[in-house]
């Protein structure tokens, strides 16, 4: 299938740091695509720059065949994006914020879309409540619902399982896993290994916004080894070369 | 407690330090010495076409006005945790996971503002009228008397202010009451004195009495005293419900460019308990303040020169409007949103001009009730005119983060610059001619062409990243 993320040299420099360093990276459509790494590796960074929200020091991006640097609005209206925080605004209720998300995106079917969301998640009691007021979880859930509300073909999200239960964790795996079987992509930022090993059909390790590696579950894990065996092997050989 | 107040100065500084760089922010009070100094100068100038010691009225009541903004920025209804503490103050947040109680944390928060203001706003300008005034012939003893009395100018519109906003949050029909015996007592003063009601810091200045400083000193304890006691931590009720206002919003605003965003700042200003409370202090209040200071002037100026004034300073204070639809909202809302800085500055701009029948209700009032009613179409353009180029202004300098005016003297200084020259001259012109306000319309177009550059500027600006 055609690639829906193609990004060549991508690097971000924050004074000193180097939070991404000349990164290649190419997504095909329909994967589940899991972007790993240890804490600070670049992942959140890597997310910002494929949708427009921080500029590449170097390096470009193309997302769903546009141009990032050129477009970074019309790479936001196309994809889906849950943030590394949750950021829902305060006064406005979680129904309210869904039909305002429905709005700015111009997306008409989103009044049966989001009751659809406060179904699956289980939060529509929590409609009529002011987001400010709403727990962790309850405010990630929005922030899934906001997300995929307008269905898009390839959605990015940081981290989105962190806050979850238990039970929403599984049902939100079942649903992405799902979401990609249907032709949609689905870019993923996560340290939890078994996440990633439970679920994704592609991923890119990186560390110190350096790629490490990349390429299919199968290839990856050389002699049906753990994902997280490779991943601290790596991260560790990657350490004592430093 | 101590500690807490340390640590919360401490990340003041660092946040402004890191900001503008600890050199830039520490100039601040040396800029703010070196016009005080200068401006001592113009003391004999000044003291000569006004009554005498008018002037001495003026900078202790605009003391007390600091004081008053200062309390007021975003201190009102039910959240006031919330939008003091919620973006502002890190420590003043992660305080709340410590045994201390929120009452504590919140006296911590004001002492800090307090030594925050008096260090850089009123000792540097003490300290440059006191370098001043051998070559103007203004005696020490008076310098001494301004040591204490201009703080206490501050400190009484601070604890003023927290007083009336949490008596207005606890109780409106109360607040009703306080407001009445404020307007009647000032009034009665006003009638047994014949002029300017007896404000003890400025009586202090005139001449200094111990008894007064003590009167004093337990009138602006009592004030905060009160207000804490008063003071409700956190909004009761826990999960606060609505219901779906934004989609009849929407449909009303559907005309805008950006209906969705400006319904949502709408909402977001109205449930923060900004609506009436933030109109109340934050324009009613200090214009009334305003209008009080520029009829002290009355006699030396013609008779709608204090309208004049007036019109500009509130076109000043309607540009803050800005500032309201702007402090509680973080970009980073928007950072999973096809939506661009420039879109979220147009946004907030168009409501902004539908605000503006707020100032201009004043604007009307004040020349109505002034008898210069024939005056009011002038009045209202300089307002306007003001408050555009004045907000084309800060939008182009701090984009949507305006409180960068208040703390970076760079930026703050531009801004004085750009908006003071234009409204030195509509004032000059006006005072000519009162019809010559009109021409203050005209200032729409570069703000205008503000707002363009503005734009483009922010557009460039990673402002979704904090
Ligand atoms: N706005 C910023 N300013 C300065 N440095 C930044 C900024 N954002 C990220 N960094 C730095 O870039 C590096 C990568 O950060 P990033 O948030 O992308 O990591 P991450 O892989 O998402 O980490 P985590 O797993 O903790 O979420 C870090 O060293 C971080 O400190
Ligand atoms: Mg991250």
């Amino acid at each position: 299938m055609a690639l829906v993320i193609e990004a060549e040299g991508l690097s971000k420099r924050y004074g000193e740091t180097v939070a991404v360093d000349s990164l290649d990276l190419a997504v095909p459509g329909g994967a589940l695509f899991g972007l790993l790494g240890p804490n600070g590796s670049g992942k959140s960074t890597t997310i910002r720059m494929l949708t427009g929200q921080a500029k590449p020091s170097a390096g470009r991006a193309r997302v769903l065949g546009v141009d990032v640097a050129a477009d970074p609005v019309g790479v936001r209206r196309l994809v889906g994006i849950i943030p590394e925080q949750e950021t829902p605004p305060s006064f406005l209720t979680a129904a309210e914020y869904l039909r305002f998300v429905s709005a700015v995106r111009d997306f008409a079917g989103g009044e049966k879309a989001a009751q659809w969301w406060f179904d699956f998640l289980d939060f529509g009691d929590k409609r009529d409540v002011l987001c400010k007021d709403l727990s962790r979880g309850t405010r990630q859930k929005l922030m899934f619902a906001q997300a995929f509300l307008h269905s898009p073909r390839l959605a990015l999200i940081d981290e989105p399982l962190v806050n979850f239960d238990p039970i929403v964790q599984h049902q939100v795996k079942e649903f992405l896993v799902e979401y990609v079987k249907r032709g949609n992509t689905v870019f993923l930022s996560t340290h939890i290994l078994e996440v990633a090993e439970e679920i994704c059909t592609g991923y890119a390790v990186l560390h110190r916004g350096r790629l490490l590696a990349t390429g299919r579950p199968d290839e990856l894990r050389e002699g049906g080894r753990h994902l997280s065996d490779v991943f601290l092997d790596l991260v560790r050989r990657e350490r004592g070369h430093a | 407690m101590r500690d807490l107040f340390v640590a919360m100065f401490r990340e003041e500084w660092r946040i402004h330090a890191v900001l503008f760089g600890d050199a830039v922010f520490a100039l601040l009070p040396v800029l703010v010495g070196a016009m005080a100094f200068m401006g001592t100068f113009l003391v004999p100038l000044v003291n000569r076409a006004l009554p005498a010691g008018d002037l001495a009225s003026i900078v202790h009541a605009l003391y007390l006005l600091l004081g008053v903004m200062v309390g007021g920025f975003g201190l009102v209804g039910n959240e006031v945790m919330n939008r003091r503490f919620g973006q502002a103050s890190f420590v003043a947040y992660a305080a709340r996971t410590l045994p201390l109680s929120e009452r504590q944390i919140f006296s911590a928060f004001v002492a800090k503002d307090t030594v925050y203001y008096l260090l850089f706003w009123v000792l540097p300008v003490v300290a440059g009228v006191a370098v001043a005034s051998p070559f103007v012939g203004l005696p020490p003893g008076a310098v001494l008397c301004l040591l204490v009395s201009l703080p206490l100018s501050f400190l009484s519109g601070l604890s003023g202010l927290f007083l009336v906003t949490t008596v207005w949050s606890r109780s409106r029909a109360a607040f009703a009451v306080l407001a009445a015996v404020a307007v009647i007592a000032a009034g009665a003063s006003v009638r047994a004195t014949g002029g300017i009601p007896p404000f003890p810091p400025l009586a202090l200045y005139r001449s200094f009495s111990w008894a007064v400083l003590a009167g004093t000193g337990i009138g602006i304890g009592a004030g905060f005293g009160v207000s804490l006691l008063l003071f409700e931590p956190r909004s009761p009720g826990g999960e606060h419900r609505h219901p779906d206002r934004f989609t009849g919003l929407l449909r009303r605003l559907h005309a805008l460019p950006y209906p969705a965003l400006t319904a949502r700042d709408l909402l977001d200003l109205w449930r923060s308990g900004g609506g009436v409370g933030q109109v109340l202090f934050s324009l009613v209040l200090p214009l009334g303040l305003c209008w009080f200071l520029l009829s002290l002037l009355g006699p030396v100026l013609p008779p709608y020169g204090v309208l004049t004034l007036f019109s500009v300073l509130a076109g000043v204070l309607a540009s803050t409007i800005y500032t309201w639809l702007t402090a509680f909202d973080s970009p980073g809302a928007y950072a999973c949103l096809p939506v661009a800085p420039g879109d979220l500055i147009r946004s907030k701009l168009g409501l902004f001009a539908l605000l503006h029948p707020v100032p201009a209700a004043i604007v009307l009032g004040a020349a109505v009730l002034s008898g210069n009613g024939p005056y009011a179409a002038p009045a209202l353009g300089l307002m306007l005119g003001v408050s555009a180029w004045s907000a084309g202004i800060m939008v182009y300098l701090a984009g949507l983060s305006p409180n960068l005016l208040v703390y970076d003297p760079r930026v703050l200084f531009t801004y004085l610059f750009a908006v003071g020259l234009p409204a030195a001259g509509l004032i000059v012109l006006d005072l000519l001619d009162p019809w010559s306000g009109l021409a203050a319309l005209l200032l729409v177009v570069p703000a205008v062409l503000a707002v363009r550059a503005a734009v483009h500027r922010w557009e460039e600006a990673e402002i979704f990243l904090s």
